[in-house]
Order: C-alpha cells, then structure tokens, then sequence
C-alpha cells in the first residue's frame, strides 16, 4: 500500500480558530462520556427498578416489566434513535416542543435524545440480568428470610439483591461497555461526539487512516480501563468462601 | 396443655393434585413432636404451612391463638416468633456469621446492633462456634453452619423451632453435631416441631411422632406407641426399611 503515513496531522491547525485536530478528538470524547456516563445512570437505576418488578409475585408489575423489555430490546437501537430525535418531539405539548427545537442549541437537543434512548435501550438489558441474578439465587434463601419476619422489600433490600448484584457483575460489565460504544450512534444525529470528530477530521484533513486508528485506538483504551476498573468492584465485593472468589 | 401449634383439617392443592389432605394435630407448649413419613408425603409441606411459607386452602393452623390463614394476620410478625432451621441451611452468604445472627434482630425486631450482637454471640457460644463468628458462611461446614442457623432462629427468642430436615444435607459425621444442639434445646423445654428421619434422635428426645402418607397423617401416637407397635402396614414398612441400618 502507497499510504504516507503522518502522525504529525492531530497538532496541525484545524482551520477553525486555533484549534489543532487534536483538539477535537478531545472534545468528542468528552461528549462520548458524558452521553456513556448519564444513559448508564437511567439504565442502572430503571434496569434495576424493572428487573426486581419481573420477580415480584403481582402480575400486573412483572407483567409491564416484561412488556417494557419486549418493546425496547426489539427494536433496532438506531431506529429507536431516530424515533427519539425526530419522531417524538412532535408529540410533546406545543411549548415543549418550541423549547426542544428553536430553544435548545442543536447539541443539547440531540444530547438529550440520545441520552433518553440510550439509558431506555440499556435499561431493559439491564432489567433482564437483574432478572437473573435474583432467579439464580436458591428459593431457600427469601424462605429463611421470610421465615425470620422479613417483608417483601426487606427480603430485596437485605438478602437477594446484594447477592444478585454480585453474581451478575461479569455482565453487567458488558452492559456497561456496550454504553459506550453504542453512544457512537449519537454521530448520526449530529452530536460531535468521538466518531463525528473522526469522520470531520477524516473529511477535513484527507487522513483518514490516522484518525479512525486513533478512534480506535481512543474507544480500546476507554474500554479496557472501565473493564479494569469494574475487575478491582468485583474483587472489592467478592464474598470469602463463596463460588468464583479466590480469597481466602 | 395448650397448644402452641394448632392445626386442623388443613389441606392443600397444587392445581388439581392434593398434597396435604385433612392433616389435623397439635404440638403443646414445651412438646417436641417428630414428623416423618417417605419423601413426597407432605411432610415438608405441612411444616412450611405453620409458618405460613405454603398458603393453605382448606382447615385452619393456630400459632399461640393466632390464625395463619387468616388475611388479616400479620405475617412477618407471627414468622418472627417462630424459628426455623432449613435443610440447607441458609445462611446468608453475602454475610458474615455475626450479621446472619443480627440482621434479623436489628431489621425486624428493631433491636439495637450492640443488644443484638450481645444476644447473637451469646447464642454462637451455645453451639460452640464463638471463634468464627467473623468468618463467612462459605468458610463453615456443612454441619457448623447449620449449628450457626440454629443460633440464628434462637437470638429472635422464638416461642416454637420448626425444622426442616435439619441433617439431610450433612455428611454422616455432621450429622450428631446438629442433634446434639437440637437435643439440648428439648431438654431445655423448646416447643419443636420437627421433619427429621433421624429415629435415633426421634426414640431420644420425640414426646410425639406423626407419620405421613400421601398428604395424610396416619399415625400420631406417644413414641413408646410408635417404636413399640405402629398400628399402620405402611408406617411397619417405613420403620423397617429406616431402622435396617
């Protein structure tokens, strides 16, 4: 390949102001974890809300937690997006809607969009391991603490969601890398989060191998230290002498 | 004697198949009655309705007068004066020894942490386990563990003990242990009713003995009466298949 290579392209001028390329890649990874980080926030706190209402013994609750999973986990994320931006705006009360589209700066309108869909989608993957962590565990376990006078949400609080939640770490680690690498969509609706930056640097510079190297190069390092990190929560909360813990 | 558990002409449906049909009994006040029977015959069952963890739909079960199937009880309440010791134990895992005993105490009971730490290790003592008490119940054997779940149901001061099968899960030499504790809490004067096929333990410290069947209950007789002749064919064929070895 007769490709000439040239790393020196990330602290050349831009054109725009004063800022160099790098600068942009920057600023697209700020907004890829600002996205990342508040969607994880919906997806854990909704995901955990659902996946304790599809155990619970009333139908009604598990049956909408089931409904909520059936619709958001079958529809392509990127469709869902696309609904969110420019579908359901229309439907928001007249002065919401003047709000969203002349109010807000382009950027913050489609931030929030994003955030939305992507925190929903999360969630009802978030709901399903949730689900499982609290079906893994023995029947005996709410028994004993019913048996002891606990109430339902005693049983949750004290007994099974903290041993659910630490069974499904391992994939609630996927889940939350998946966050961000799917707020990589965001690009298509014209936030200029770590992709979008790529593609203008691409565009604006003619190198495009550098700067999709360096995209992925960015999104391998982001990943593998959040993987780290969530490796030291597994061993922080690893109980002694249970299944998969190698303490002492 | 009162009775301190009560039931009468209780039964019990899974869908269409009957589990428990027209069980009636009573287990007075300091009793220690002994259930047995082959596996599948209710027994299990019939235990886990006094307590409430099996609703009921037929007969009525009275806890120190108060009904269990009725809506109007409050059941965390009636379950908190009622222990119970399972056949697996458990322990919560995600918990050290010291919080398995006070966990309870604290959240139901609402006693303070050091009054429950107090009554907690007091209770570990009894059963001889007071050096593990900040170990983890995966760090336990089988047999310790079920000793720390009987130290466990006995810090909430239940005015009965319920067991489950407490040594069908223990390796033989497990097994004595456990009865030893259980055996002491009779002397003592505990209200016990217990699912056990431990006759040994049954001939021992049993004031009663209530065989099952198919969800009935076909013997109920003093243990003198059981041992020496159960009038049934099948509790014959029970006890001389369980007494062989």
């Amino acid at each position: 390949m007769n490709y000439h290579w040239d790393w020196g392209v990330f602290f050349k001028s831009t054109g725009i102001g004063h800022e160099i390329y790098l600068d942009w890649f920057i600023t697209g990874l700020g907004w890829t974890v600002a996205v990342a980080m508040v969607a994880w926030v919906i997806a854990l706190i909704l995901g955990s809300v659902l996946g304790v209402m599809r155990t619970l013994p009333n139908k009604t609750l598990s049956g909408v937690a089931g409904g909520y999973v059936a619709l958001f986990r079958n529809v392509p994320l990127l469709v869902q997006l696309f609904l969110w931006y420019f579908l359901v705006p229309d439907f928001l009360p007249e002065s919401l809607q003047v709000w969203f589209k002349q109010d807000l700066k382009p950027a913050t309108s489609a931030y929030i969009s994003v955030v939305v869909c992507l925190g929903l989608f999360t969630a009802a993957r978030v709901c399903e391991q949730v689900r499982t962590g609290i079906e893994a565990l023995p029947k005996g376990q709410s028994n004993a603490a019913y048996a002891m006078g606990f109430t339902l949400p005693q049983v949750y609080r004290h007994v099974l969601l903290p041993q659910a939640f630490r069974i499904i770490i391992p994939p609630m680690t996927s889940e939350f890398l998946n966050v961000f690498k799917n707020s990589s969509v965001a690009s298509l609706i014209g936030l200029m989060e770590l992709l979008a930056q790529t593609k203008q640097t691409a565009e604006f510079s003619a190198n495009l191998f550098e700067a999709f190297t360096l995209a992925t190069v960015i999104y391998f390092v982001l990943n593998m230290s959040l993987m780290k990190l969530m490796g030291w929560v597994e061993n922080r909360v690893r109980v002694p002498g249970l299944i998969g813990s190698t303490g002492k | 004697m009162t009775a301190m558990i009560q039931l009468s002409n209780v039964s019990k449906w899974y869908g269409d198949f009957q589990v428990l049909t027209d069980c009636t009994t009573q287990v007075a006040k300091g009793e220690v009655v002994v259930v047995c029977g082959p596996s599948g015959s209710g027994k299990s069952t019939l235990i886990k309705c006094v307590n409430a963890l099996e609703p009921f739909q037929k007969g009525t079960i009275l806890v120190d007068g108060v009904s269990v199937g009725d809506p109007k009880t409050d059941l965390p309440k009636l379950r908190s004066r009622v222990g119970m010791v399972f056949q697996h134990f458990e322990l919560f895992p995600h918990l050290s020894i010291t919080d398995n005993l006070t966990i309870a105490q604290m959240k139901v009971l609402g006693r303070s942490r050091e009054e429950a730490n107090d009554k907690g290790l007091k209770y570990l003592d009894r059963v001889g386990l007071k050096a593990h008490a900040a170990k983890f119940p995966g760090q336990l054997s089988g047999g310790q563990q079920q000793r720390v779940a009987i130290a466990r149901a006995l810090a909430m001061d239940p005015i009965a003990m319920l067991f489950d099968e407490p040594t069908s899960a223990l390796d033989p030499e497990m097994i004595n242990e456990v009865l030893d504790v259980m055996t002491g809490l009779a002397h003592e004067g505990m209200t016990m009713m217990c699912v056990t096929h431990e006759m040994g333990f049954a001939r021992r410290v049993a004031d009663r003995v209530i065989f099952m069947d198919r969800g009935h209950i076909v013997e109920d007789c003093a243990k003198e009466e059981f041992f020496g002749a159960p009038r049934g064919e099948r509790a014959q064929q029970f006890l001389s298949k369980i007494l062989q070895h």
